[in-house]
């Protein structure tokens, strides 16, 4: 499954993260690296972008962006 | 001897107030070299000896985001300790950075802040554990509070003078032979406490960091053997491994009291709402317009433009009444110069007479008043004064006053107020100083030059400070509680097809009232390009000093229509969306591509002396770095419009003889440019170049240049078509604007290239725009001009293909920091 069909409410753990570069470099550096479990909270009034919790801190990212990332 | 320290820190960290408590005032803000990150700098309370450098907040040291370069290359200058603030609420993610700054072979010590929190909610912190575990010395402090603060800077001063440089974090043991394979290939001439970090950067493949050796050594196949075993690219690898290692002893230092919804959870919850976040936003919003900008900022502008820098002001009510009585003295004025003009056009005695002694502001003595009111009345002169609203122009013909000489009398009696009577009056500064300058018998030119050039200089630069500060104090409020990046989250949808941020609505929208403070609200946008973006555009709103000019064409030509002045703000935001979309896809603009990947940081309440503080830096910021340009500016058009060549001889002049000015000179050598705009002539031309002191003069350099006649509306009308009119309405709205928010571009770009580049835009746009209106409206109303129309049509399609271009930023993904000046390390 990807980061981006989670439901909100629902937990996973992150399997495998895709594409490169800056995106993918600034994900990691913010804790959401292989094996981490997070949460979707909420999607945003607009239908985008996503916050999640990870390691006890609230996150958003787009969901263009939560579609590199494979949770399971 | 002294001792530098870094300070540094994830965002949110409580790192600002943290280095607030540090210095207290003896702290100054500026900008990192050629980038907009600003870099606040201080020495230590009660210890000069100690200096402070507050690097930009950061998650990591990538070669991603200028603050993270900014913020490595200062690290790796070499200061003397860094103190590493880690918020104990969030430890897991702090302490990623912290891994990475142990790796610079200098001291660090971790101010492990937020332990008030942390013990309220329950959680257990243990320090000394963490101290053991890291190797660091480990002090917990509160920055809210100001407890430990003292601890914290001691233990970084002692660790500096033993030079503690701590023992980098192992990796994983595989991930280390490789590493070793790397540092074996260093340059030798690399410094030995920087070999660690310049074999980790090698790793990562970051080109920028590499580029600092002495010689890059080609370690790519070390890199493809490690990215063979561990089945990621490198920088995944590393950072994965930095991770897992917190993971391992997290749960020995930390832990979490039983999850119970905090209170930070249940004002999100309300706050970014499916339903409720956008009506939310749009009244906090409004508020904040409407304080900043409707209300106080309005009342502080207006102190500080009329009283402070003009006439003078009240200690308290009587502004209300001496405008009326003021309004009154004017009118019977006016009408009295209106009778005796008519009287001495019917050849009245003494006429003539007691117009040139008022015009030279001498008294008329009674008995030859008597004798020329006796023989007006005598020959029947009435004459009528038609009033002209001062903004606009507006000949106001319903409010004529016909009288004759009684009437001519009555008004002759009404005394000019003093201010004084109506209450406790202040007078402004030009007044004391023309005061002093006429009681020393000052030279004309010289008290003009002190008056219409330096002192309306100052007072355009101090006149938008109280706005701005009360502007500055309310987006502290919603940026200190953490209210701002969910502006982000809730608007991200809308803004980002225009390459802009969310946050890019509060400019836009301050950018209504006025510009200034609508460039200066962009600080609060993450990344760079859209920061800039937002700078270059946001005055393409129209702000209240356009709203006269509207005004006066909406009037004089499009017969006082209302759709005129929404027209204008349509254009505005369309010009807004345009630009974003064609400027997102040129290279500066793709060049930083910060990534949309944002922590929401819990609420909590700023510190009231870290929001005055913010607001104060800045608008003194604002002062300081703005303040010259409006100034030198000023004086310079100031200058340019009141001087000139009269038969043969080089004077100051009056404010009719403006077509002699060099100016005017100087309008007629240009106009030309304007002729394919259908207004190629010097007195709009002239009145462009005035309208950057402030857009408002445009409308009264019209009046002294169109006045006269059947008033400056007749006259507008006669002199223009329609589309020669709407192209010289649009090309004032949308052109460089006034040289106080030029003065704001300079300070927010931090940059002399940036700042041409936006201005030079802008007036770009704006000539397009307008040659477009002219020539395609010109052909509309059957008046084809071939040549004009098909370059305006060739704009358009150059516009549309830009708008509808694939971006070619999108093949090139994560560009890389490489163009941020070396940091200075002195």
């Amino acid at each position: 499954m990807k980061l981006s069909d989670m439901k909100a409410g629902e937990k996973a753990v992150v399997a495998k993260l895709r594409g490169d570069g800056a995106v993918r470099r600034r994900i990691m550096d913010m804790g959401l690296t292989k094996g981490v479990e997070v949460a979707l909270v909420k999607v945003a009034p607009l239908g985008d972008p996503l916050q999640i919790t990870l390691r006890g801190y609230d996150l958003t990212l787009r969901k263009e962006d939560a579609e590199r990332i494979e949770v399971a | 001897m002294t001792w530098t320290i870094a300070l540094a820190g994830n965002p949110n960290s409580g790192k600002t107030t943290l280095f607030n408590q540090f210095t207290g005032n003896h702290q100054f803000v500026g900008n990192w070299p050629g980038v907009t990150v600003e870099k606040k700098e201080g020495t230590l309370r009660g210890n000069k000896e100690v200096r402070m450098v507050d690097l930009p907040g950061i998650y990591s040291l990538s070669p991603y985001t200028k603050e993270e370069v900014v913020a490595r290359q200062f690290l790796a200058s070499g200061p003397d300790a860094i103190i590493n603030v880690v918020d104990a609420t969030n430890l897991e993610r702090n302490l990623y950075l912290t891994e990475q700054l142990m790796e610079f072979g200098v001291p660090v010590v971790i101010a492990l802040n937020q332990m008030d929190v942390v013990n309220k909610r329950g959680y257990t912190v243990k320090s000394d554990q963490l101290s053991a575990q890291m190797g660091v010395p480990v002090v917990e402090v509160s920055a809210l509070r100001g407890t430990g603060v003292k601890e914290c800077a001691e233990a970084a001063v002692k660790a500096a003078q033993a030079k503690q440089i701590p023992v980098p974090v192992k990796y994983s043991p595989r991930l280390e032979t490789y590493l070793q394979q790397v540092e074996d290939q260093l340059p030798a001439d690399t410094p030995q406490a920087l070999r660690r970090y310049y074999s980790v950067k090698l790793l990562e493949r970051d080109e920028a960091a590499a580029a600092q050796l002495s010689s890059v050594p080609d370690v790519e196949g070390v890199l493809v053997k490690a990215e063979a075993e561990f089945g990621d690219n490198t920088e995944g690898i590393i950072a994965n491994d930095r991770y897992q290692n917190i993971t391992s002893f997290i749960g020995n230092v930390y832990q979490k009291a039983a999850a119970a919804a905090t209170v930070s959870e249940k004002i999100d919850k309300v706050l970014t709402n499916r339903i409720l976040a956008l009506p939310i936003f749009i009244v906090i919003i409004g508020l904040v317009y409407w304080i900043s900008v409707s209300t106080v900022g309005t009342l502080a502008t207006d102190w500080a433009n009329d009283g402070v820098f003009g006439d003078g002001w009240f200690l308290g009510p009587g502004q209300e009444q001496l405008d009326e009585a003021a309004g009154e003295y004017d009118t019977a004025q006016a009408f009295v110069d209106e009778y005796l003009a008519a009287a001495e056009e019917l050849g009245v005695a003494g006429a003539a007479d007691i117009m040139e002694a008022r015009e030279a502001g001498e008294d008329v003595d009674d008995a030859a008043m008597d004798s020329f009111v006796t023989a007006a009345a005598a020959a029947g002169v009435e004459a009528t004064y038609t009033p002209v609203d001062e903004e606009t122009g507006e000949v106001m013909a319903d409010e004529a006053i016909t009288g004759d000489a009684a009437l001519f009398e009555e008004y002759l009696a009404v005394e000019e107020p003093d201010p004084a009577a109506f209450g406790i009056w202040v007078p402004g500064i030009p007044v004391l100083i023309e005061n002093g300058l006429t009681a020393i018998e000052c030279a004309d030119w010289l008290q003009a030059l002190v008056l219409d050039g330096i002192v309306a200089g100052v007072g355009a630069v101090l006149g938008f400070v109280p706005q701005i500060m009360i502007l500055f104090f309310l987006l502290a409020i919603l940026e200190g509680c953490g209210y701002m990046a969910r502006v982000a989250f809730i608007l991200d949808r809308i803004f980002r097809r225009f390459g802009l941020s969310g946050k890019t609505f509060i400019p836009m929208l301050i950018g209504t009232g006025c510009g200034v403070p609508g460039i200066m609200a962009s600080r609060t946008i993450e990344s760079e390009s859209s920061r800039r973006l937002t700078v270059m555009t946001t005055t393409f709103m129209p702000c209240s000093a356009k709203l006269p000019i509207i005004a006066l064409f909406a009037g004089a030509i499009f017969a006082g229509s209302g759709l005129i002045a929404t027209l204008a703000y349509f254009v505005g935001i369309a010009s807004i969306i345009v630009s974003g979309i064609m400027l997102k896809k040129t290279r500066p603009f793709y060049g930083d591509t910060t990534p949309f990947v944002m922590e929401l940081p819990e609420y909590r309440l700023p510190r009231f002396v870290d929001l005055l503080r913010s607001m104060w830096q800045r608008a003194w910021a604002f002062i300081k770095k703005a303040g010259t340009i409006i100034l030198l500016s000023c004086i310079l058009v100031w200058f340019l419009s009141s001087f000139g060549f009269v038969d043969g001889a080089f004077t100051m002049l009056t404010e009719d003889q403006m077509d002699m000015s060099i100016l005017a000179a100087f309008g007629s050598a240009i106009c030309i440019i304007f002729a394919p705009l259908g207004w190629g002539d010097w007195q709009a031309a002239a009145s462009t170049v005035t309208g950057l002191i402030a857009k408002e003069n445009l409308v009264g350099t019209f009046g002294i240049l169109y006045g006269g006649g059947e008033g400056l509306w007749a006259n507008l009308a006669a002199m223009y078509t329609l589309p020669a009119a709407a192209s010289l309405m649009f090309f004032n709205l949308l052109c460089a604007p006034c040289f106080a928010a030029m003065g704001a571009i300079r300070r927010e770009m931090a940059s002399g290239k940036w700042f041409w580049a936006a201005v030079g835009y802008e007036c770009g746009y704006a000539y397009a725009f307008a040659l477009c209106v002219y020539q395609i409206g010109s052909a509309i109303t059957g008046d084809v001009n071939p040549v004009g129309l098909v370059v305006a049509i060739a704009i358009i399609a150059f516009v549309l293909f830009m708008l509808f271009r694939p971006d070619p930023s999108k093949k090139k993904r994560g560009t890389r920091v490489t163009s941020v000046a070396a940091a200075d390390a002195a």
